[in-house]
């Protein structure tokens, strides 16, 4: 950056030119990357002071204004007894424990058999993993219901969570490479003092592994807690309403009502916001590498 | 096979049944069932009937069909190459490493892990025409999300804001990979910002651009969550994507043998792009000069 400016004399034009050149650029840049933050952060902004305006205020002056007085009314009326959003926010906990604690522990042993295991047929049953990943959630969700419904698990938590419970071909394509890559010699000493399978798996892979493992675990709940299509058409019913769910059927209901729906909103986006901005490493990182939600 | 590997083997297969419960009856099977049912009328009050290919044969002329695959194809056109010229723009702007932006990057991928239907009903508050926030910003009066003209390119705009930050990784990683020698080469011999830009950056960077977009074209033809909370379809079917119609047909009007040949097709449309990926991927760029 400097070479230009400690050059000989007699070329002095041009690299104060190229200097102010470069000014220019850089002034370019912040104004483009402000004004591009500014364009994503809005929307959680507008969300958040709507959500503390009474209707009242909301109608009387401009959306842009910002609430005066603050007041929770719309967080009071939301978690009251008429829209209870406590059942979304507890329904969406469990989907999202189960959910996780289900992909996380199949996909591990999946994983594990796929990287260290030698059995015959590992290769094409991989293959056939690694082919799901292909197939659209709008594809299964017809015949999804069907099969749910006519166990009898409409407006159920089994509904919810039992189709994707049982490890993910994301997950496993993931930790299958992570899994290969660890060094063997290690899993090798193991299994000279007498480890067996699973030992090898609990003590000495899946240590050796946290990071990955913790990404995965953190995009696993990303992902559960936005879902919205499934629950939408598998528990329509508020008892079962996930917090999408609630929020949608919230704007239907009450349109028009926005300071209460955005209450909504920001309860639904806020538990994910305060997760990336701790997380954002660990989250951004996985997404780079893999292109999956 | 002695008692040891039979052993190991047995183990593989034990530590893959939970999965293959996952892959097998909640993956595979249902692309059979849905295979099966568009070959049926089914409005799960009573028994699938068979009904040959009636539902193709009508999916054929089913004007509303039509439109859906019009619409997607539509919102992919005004999506994709805006949200790659924005991200590279975006990810160019970053990787100049000015003090005090890398921070800022964690705010553009803010919008990509947070649920594309809450974000959508605040987008539908932003655009309300008489309360939101855009008009009044605007001091205008503009049925945003009611005009048929204005419709899918508000929706197709919060699309692009959702995912030009997550697009834009993927160009810094592609960027970061590009080696410094190349540029210190391209200065050595008198190649201006423009001029590199051109024809060093933009070239190395083709298979980022070529992976990004079968991506986005893949996930463009299946967004249904924030049409859902934006427009619901409307005004007059101009938001009705592919993803909408299935949603509508299926579990609105209990056609579901309709439904699932409309899935059928919209499936087979998506292994289309992905074998041109994969065909593609095979010719892999390297940028190993050494």
């Amino acid at each position: 950056m400097t070479d230009a400016t400690t050059r000989t004399p007699t070329r002095a034009r041009a690299p104060r030119s190229a200097g102010s050149a470069r000014l220019l650029a850089n002034l370019l840049t912040y104004a483009f990357l402000l004004a591009g933050a500014l364009l994503m952060v809005a929307p959680f902004l507008f969300s958040v002071m709507t959500s503390l305006k009474t209707p009242r205020q909301f109608n009387t002056s401009s959306p842009l204004t910002t609430p005066d007085p603050v007041t929770t009314e719309n967080y009071v009326s939301l978690f009251g007894e008429r829209y209870d959003f406590v059942v979304p926010i507890a329904v969406t906990a469990q989907v999202v424990l189960v959910l996780v604690v289900g992909q996380m522990l199949t996909s591990i042993l999946a994983a594990y058999a796929f990287a260290q295991l030698r059995f015959p047929g590992r290769d094409a049953i991989f293959w056939v993993y690694l082919s799901t990943l292909m197939i659209p959630a709008v594809v299964t969700i017809i015949p999804l219901y069907a099969m749910m419904t006519s166990l009898g698990l409409k407006n159920s938590f089994a509904g919810l969570v039992v189709p994707f419970m049982f490890g993910s071909p994301y997950a496993i394509f993931l930790l299958r490479e992570n899994f290969r890559s660890t060094p063997s010699d290690v899993l090798d000493a193991a299994r000279i003092d007498g480890a067996g399978v699973m030992r090898r798996l609990w003590q000495v892979m899946v240590p050796m592994n946290k990071p990955i493992l913790a990404t995965l675990l953190l995009i696993t709940v990303v992902s559960q807690w936005n879902n919205f299509m499934w629950p939408l058409v598998i528990a329509p019913r508020p008892e079962w309403h996930v917090i999408t769910v609630a929020t949608a059927a919230l704007q239907t209901q009450y349109n028009g009502n926005w300071t209460l729906v955005m209450a909504a909103t920001t309860i639904a986006l806020a538990p994910l916001v305060v997760l990336f901005l701790i997380f954002q490493k660990q989250i951004t990182s996985s997404l780079g590498v893999t292109g999956v939600r | 096979m002695n008692a040891r590997q039979r052993a190991e083997a047995r183990a593989g297969y034990l530590l893959l049944v939970p999965s293959f419960v996952g892959v097998g009856v909640f993956l595979l099977l249902p692309v059979l069932i849905v295979l099966a049912l568009s070959f049926t009328r089914y409005n799960l009050l009573s028994a699938p009937q068979w009904a040959g290919l009636d539902n193709f044969v009508y999916l054929l002329g089913w004007e509303r069909f039509r439109n859906s695959l019009w619409v997607t194809t539509l919102f992919t056109l005004m999506t994709i190459p805006t949200s790659i010229v924005l991200g590279l723009l975006l990810a160019v702007a970053i990787n100049r490493r000015l003090p005090g932006t890398s921070w800022l990057r964690v705010l553009y991928v803010l919008p990509w892990v947070c649920a594309p239907l809450a974000l959508g009903v605040v987008w539908r508050w932003i655009f309300d025409p008489t309360n939101g926030a855009l008009n009044a910003l605007l001091g205008r009066r503009i049925e945003w999300l009611a005009d048929v003209d204005l419709a899918l390119p508000s929706v197709a705009f919060v699309q692009v804001w959702s995912s030009v930050g997550y697009i834009s990784l993927f160009f810094l990683a592609g960027l970061q990979q590009i080696p410094v020698s190349v540029y210190e080469a391209a200065k050595l011999d008198g190649a201006g910002p423009v001029r590199t830009l051109w024809s060093i950056t933009l070239p190395l960077l083709r298979p980022t651009m070529f992976f990004v977009t079968v991506t986005s074209i893949i996930s463009s033809f299946q967004v249904f969550d924030t049409v859902y909370a934006m427009t619901g379809g409307g005004p007059r079917f101009t938001t009705d994507v592919i993803a909408a119609r299935i949603y509508d047909e299926a579990f609105v009007a209990l056609r579901l043998g309709r439904a699932a040949a409309m899935a059928l097709v919209l499936f087979l449309l998506l292994v289309a792009v992905t074998l041109v990926q994969q065909r593609y991927f095979r010719r892999r760029i390297t940028y190993d000069m050494s």
